[in-house]
């Protein structure tokens, strides 16, 4: 029976990669009446067909988690977000390198052979002054202007 | 001749750019990124050199292609001026939709170079940044383009390479067969016969079609991943090239550099 | 934190509680002197002040008897972030070496990163542009125990290292790579960095003369301080223990070549405004002990004191004094200057440059004053936090460590020669310890800047041409062998600085300076220190009989002008083989002139200069085949290794040579391979051994080829073998014709006119080019 842990990684110091996307939609797009803020968090789904999987996430966390600089948590067949944001998941659409490098790393090197694939993914968390409606089409807005370059990656609304 | 190299933060190859504008015997002067962007239209053609602006965040030249400058720069292509993308020049380049530049001229972004994948007979044997000497062969006749004026169709130029996203993909229908036939891949990845071999060491980076060079339509805007200005003196070349015994000489890079010059001579 | 009055385990106790690692007798000695009970801030800076990494307490007093620092083209030696030597009357080469190995192990990304980071820091604040950067790593066995481990710090390590130098910009020009199981704990991770500057545009890390008297400013410019690093001094002087891997990740910084990058860029403006204005201002890197490291040092070494206000000090949140005091955060700098600059200088950072929009929080902010006084005294939110005589807070502590030989026992293998030496050559050439390192080098930009002559991969040593319209080149090689390290400690040192020398010479350079990182056990421990005097002794020995390159008349040594101790190299399981790593910088009047070391034209003969010895103790051919270290470790016969050195200089300066390459690990064997295989590996090579001095006397085959005596292969260009044996001669050379380029792709080594190897050159390639991926993979 094949189950997919789901690790939603984030950075304990600032983000700097997220305070420029922020800097760029507000002083470069004209986000700023709309937006009020930008996290992201880095997303690993990794399917396996075997073992506990607390303990393997457990186990992944440890290989894929920079302990010095990021939090996580993780999550068993199934995603949630937090209110508050709207999440943007964007991930390639073309072949991801890294994700087959990792997979390979777990199985070959650490010896996870039962993690069947893996997937990885940027979620960006945009925080909007306005209502939900207006929020999720200004995240498509932004998605398309800015987060994605659609000849390689797809995004989606996770909510 | 007045020429601005660009200077985005992060931006780290100006330096050996500027000499190489000034020693074909333009003007040159660095541009920083927060400078009133208005001050570009004084300048007759402009170069985006190599690096990491803005640390590649998200992903290669897109913060950059979102600075006002950039859309200064879009109104200098327009009048013909020409523009040189280097490295992440180009990344920019096609960041910002001014390559390969749309029929319509929407700024719609039709390309994104992506992480380099290399492969070999149907494997994956590397991933990510690889910086060596390639060979590259011209793939527009004579005067198509800008910055390859003077080079004719089918020379061959050895040049470094040094990026980690360079592998040109497209979803775009037709736009890869559009470039082929009107003449915009400036330069292929090849072997050092001229031969385009798809696949790696040759291919150096996943690059579809083995595309390291593209224009836009009108000519004058060009991208380019490999660094002319990294072999614009023959010393600079690899020990197993026998032109690096003469130290004195150009290297086989300045004739983009060159072409610059003429284009803007002849366009004057 | 009350001291005065308390007793060794209430003090012990309430040290460590606090996170403080000095001894009860350090603090007490600081309560002494303060005449009272030092803060908690106060403990704090003495603590990262006279840790290992600042003090230098436990190495100072060897480092002072044995290293020779001073020579004619010394232009400041060891007395602040870098050393400088003299290139020609106007330029001069700056260097910096250190380690990182701590951080490296327990995180190897950020902790290879930010030794890049720091030590480019170390020489841009000479007021140099920082033109290339070196590499030296050990890891652990890739096939051994821990393997899985060891890969991981491997490629984490090599990560860090391109992702920082490429963004930022600078080239990695040289560098090695050691696998052995004594790393298996703990990698090496040592950084070098080299810079140029023009004579009068140097600028010092003090403040400078009338600064007190004048109330010049403290200036903290770069990245908003914070909690980062906080302690990393003090771990990297601590033993590794696995269990502490959690609390020790803490102490890793968080580097950003980005924010570096357009620093460096402020920074050449500032100098620029120092030059224009005519004011010398003072200018220092914050590292290791961070802020009141450089504070501190820049006060004292101008003989004033100063007054910090921390409220003043941009910061990412908000820590208490003592954090920000000595967090490592990355990426800042430190000036002193005159309260006239003051706005031109903020200007620079925070408007042409900025720094808010480039990096959240950054920015440049007065946070001081120097005065004549001689207090170190730091406020923060009204109350004085530290109020400490400078002098005796910069000044350290020494310790007089106990040293004891470490006797181990040695013995030279018995066993028959090999009867396969193509199995055994390959399997030599595709050791992680030989095989070509382009699998590494292919991540590092080495073309960045466009100085690149000779990079790595090309010949023993890289070679930059920094200015355009001057024709001098700077060349660039390091070195350290374990293995002979392990069998002796001297002559480990010994060698390194002796191959470093010979690799740079091999493309022609004149050896001009040197530098040293140290990097052994825990020094309390009198075996571990007994190994660091050794080495030191071994590495002044060399400098001293190998003389710089026209002073030898007068016998000047090379000079030693930086360099690093890096102690507690060590876990449970042991510590690191003895690990003095040489980094050696040669001068190159006319860099056209340098040649490499592949093989250049069918027909052209062969030299070999350096006889072969039975010294194959800590040779590959003994590790990798016999699976022993042996006894017989190569010794520097200083006499024949000075001459070789400087006629293979000569040589290449009169144009006698096509290529060269230094005979080292895999011995000779493994060097004329090397040649044949290397880009383009257009040409195979026949070898006759009965020209091998050594032969005659009927030494074995597989001594003769892999002994790793020292020697040169010396590939003559067509018509110059005449003069190339004359010129050898008047250095008191024998030089060996052992054979020629052959149009044949084939390595064909004969002895008694009997073929004892003949390899397939793709074959050999393939061995050559795969064998570090795989180690890596």
């Amino acid at each position: 029976m094949s189950q997919k842990i789901n690790l939603r990684v984030w950075l304990k110091i600032p983000d700097a990669e997220a305070a420029t996307v922020k800097n760029t939609l507000i002083r470069r797009l004209g986000f700023g009446k709309v937006l009020a803020d930008v996290k992201k968090e880095r997303l690993f789904s990794i399917e396996v067909d075997s073992g506990d999987p607390q303990e393997m996430a457990r186990a992944f966390a440890k290989e894929l988690v920079n302990e010095n600089k990021e939090s996580h948590i993780a999550l068993i067949d199934e995603l949630l977000f937090e209110e508050g944001y709207v999440p943007v998941k964007v991930a390639l659409h073309i072949e991801d390198g890294e994700a087959i490098s990792i997979r390979e790393r777990l199985r070959s090197r650490l010896g996870f052979e039962n993690v069947v694939d893996v997937k990885k993914a940027t979620i960006w968390k945009l925080y909007f002054k306005t209502l939900k409606p207006e929020a999720e089409a200004a995240a498509r807005e932004i998605a398309e202007k800015l987060l994605i370059n659609p000849h390689k990656d797809t995004y989606e609304i996770m909510t | 001749m007045k020429i601005a190299v660009m200077q985005f933060p992060g931006t780290n190859c100006e330096f050996e750019t500027l000499v190489a504008v000034k020693t074909v015997g333009m003007d040159g002067e660095l541009f920083r990124w927060n400078r009133s962007a208005g001050e570009l239209s004084g300048f007759d053609g402009f170069v985006i050199p190599g690096g990491f602006s803005y640390q590649d965040r998200l992903r290669a030249g897109v913060i950059a292609s979102k600075e006002p400058v950039m859309n200064a720069l879009k109104e200098e292509a327009i009048k013909g001026k020409p523009i040189i993308g280097i490295c992440n020049g180009f990344q920019i380049l096609v960041e910002s939709g001014l390559l390969p530049g749309s029929v319509n001229g929407s700024g719609k972004v039709d390309m994104a170079l992506a992480q380099n994948v290399m492969v070999s007979q149907g494997k994956i044997v590397r991933r990510g940044y690889y910086c060596d000497w390639v060979n590259l062969r011209h793939d527009a006749p004579s005067k198509r383009c800008s910055a390859s004026f003077i080079i004719e169709r089918g020379a061959l130029l050895k040049v470094p390479i040094a990026h980690g996203e360079g592998n040109l993909v497209t979803t775009t229908p037709g736009l890869i067969e559009k470039l082929n036939e009107e003449s915009q891949v400036v330069f292929r990845y090849c072997d050092k016969n001229g031969r385009i071999i798809n696949e790696f060491p040759f291919n150096v980076n996943g690059s579809t079609e083995s595309i390291a060079a593209i224009c836009n339509e009108q000519g004058n805007v060009l991208g380019m991943m490999p660094h002319p200005e990294r072999a614009f003196f023959a010393w600079q070349l690899p020990a197993f090239d026998p032109r690096k015994q003469r130290p004195d000489e150009p290297g086989p890079g300045r004739r983009v550099f060159q072409s610059m010059k003429r284009y803007i001579e002849v366009n004057a | 934190m009350k001291i005065i009055g308390l007793s060794d385990p209430e003090v012990e106790a309430s040290l460590r509680n606090a996170g403080i690692g000095m001894s009860v007798a350090e603090a007490r000695s600081i309560a002494e002197v303060l005449g009272r009970d030092p803060t908690l801030t106060e403990l704090f800076c003495y603590d990262a002040m006279w840790s290992e990494h600042c003090s230098y307490k436990s190495s100072r007093a060897t480092l002072k008897e044995f290293l020779p620092t001073d020579g004619p083209n010394v232009v400041m030696g060891p007395v602040e972030d870098s050393g400088i030597v003299a290139i020609d009357e106007r330029w001069c080469v700056v260097i910096s070496h250190e380690s990182h190995n701590h951080p490296s192990q327990i995180l190897p990304n950020e902790g290879a990163a930010t030794g890049i980071g720091g030590i480019v820091r170390d020489v841009n604040c000479m007021g140099a542009t920082v033109i290339a950067t070196a590499d030296p790593l050990r890891f652990g066995n890739p096939y051994g125990s821990k393997a899985s481990k060891v890969r991981w710090v491997a490629e984490g390590v090599v990560d860090g290292i391109w992702q920082y130098g490429n963004a930022l910009g600078v080239p990695n020009m040289g560098g090695d790579i050691v696998f052995n199981d004594s790393f298996d704990d703990n990698c090496l991770v040592n950084v070098v960095s080299i810079g140029i500057v023009q004579r009068d545009q140097i600028i010092r890390s003090r403040a400078p003369p009338l600064a007190g008297e004048r109330g010049y400013d403290v200036i903290l410019i770069g990245k908003p301080t914070d909690a980062s690093g906080l302690g990393g001094v003090t771990f990297a002087s601590e033993a590794l223990r696995e269990e502490d891997e959690e609390t020790n990740r803490g102490a890793v910084q968080i580097p950003d070549p980005f924010l570096k990058n357009v620093l460096f860029k402020a920074n050449a403006d500032l100098f620029s405004l120092t030059r224009e204005e005519g004011i010398e201002i003072g200018f220092k890197d914050l590292g290791g002990g961070g802020f009141t490291c450089a504070t501190s040092e820049m006060g004292s070494a101008g003989g004033f004191g100063m007054e910090i206000n921390l409220d003043d000090m941009h910061k990412a949140d908000d820590f208490p004094a003592e954090v920000l005091s000595i967090a490592e955060t990355q990426e800042r700098f430190l000036i002193v200057s005159p309260p006239e600059l003051r706005e031109k200088i903020l200007k620079i950072y925070n408007e042409d440059w900025d720094l808010p929009n480039v990096y959240e929080g950054a920015r440049a902010s007065v946070v001081g004053k120097i005065n004549t006084g001689d207090r170190f005294t730091v406020s923060y939110k009204g109350e004085i936090v530290c109020d400490v005589p400078i002098q005796h807070l910069t000044q350290g502590i020494r310790y007089q460590r106990e040293e004891k030989e470490r006797i181990i026992s040695l013995a030279e293998p018995e066993m028959p020669e090999p009867e396969d030496y193509n199995e055994v050559l390959l399997k030599i050439l595709s050791s992680p310890n030989i095989a070509s390192r382009e699998h590494v080098y292919r991540y590092y930009d080495t073309e960045v800047m466009g100085n690149a002559v000779i990079r790595p991969g090309e010949a023993d040593a890289g070679l930059i041409a920094p200015v355009r319209g001057e024709k001098f080149g700077v060349a660039l090689a390091v070195d350290s062998n374990p293995f002979y390290g392990r069998i002796s400690p001297y002559w480990g040192g010994a060698t390194a600085v002796a191959e470093a020398m010979r690799n740079v010479a091999a493309i022609g350079a004149v050896p001009s300076t040197l530098t040293d990182c140290l990097n052994y056990g825990n020094p309390e421990k009198p075996e571990a220190f007994w190994e660091f005097r050794e080495g030191v002794k071994g590495l002044a020995e060399s400098c001293k009989k190998l003389y710089l390159k026209g002073y030898e008349d007068q016998q000047l040594p090379v000079p030693i002008v930086s360099g690093n101790v890096s102690f507690y190299n060590e876990s449970p399981q042991g510590s690191v083989d003895p690990s003095p790593v040489v980094a050696c910088v040669g001068i190159m009047k006319d860099f056209s002139k340098a040649i490499t070391m592949e093989l250049k034209a069918a027909g052209d003969k062969l030299f070999l200069i350096g006889p072969r010895f039975d010294e194959l103790g800590g040779s590959e051919y003994y590790r990798t085949i016999l699976g022993v270290t042996g006894a017989n470790v190569p010794i520097v016969r200083f006499d024949l290794e000075r001459n070789m050195i400087y006629a293979v200089i000569d040589a290449i300066e009169e144009g006698l040579l096509a290529a060269a390459h230094d005979i080292s690990n895999g011995g000779l064997a493994a060097s004329v391979a090397e040649m044949a295989l290397t880009r383009p590996a257009k040409f195979g090579v026949e070898l006759d051994l009965d020209n091998v001095q050594g032969s005659d006397n009927g030494m074995r085959t597989d001594k003769i080829l892999f002994s790793e005596s020292s020697g040169f292969v010396l590939e003559a260009k067509p018509g110059k073998e005449a003069r190339l044996v004359e010129l050898l001669k008047s250095y008191n050379l024998e030089p060996m014709l052992i054979g020629k380029v052959s149009n044949k792709r084939r390595i064909v080594m004969s002895r008694a006119g009997n073929a004892v190897a003949d390899l397939e050159l793709d074959g050999a390639r393939n061995a050559w080019t795969t064998g570090l991926a795989e180690a890596m993979r």
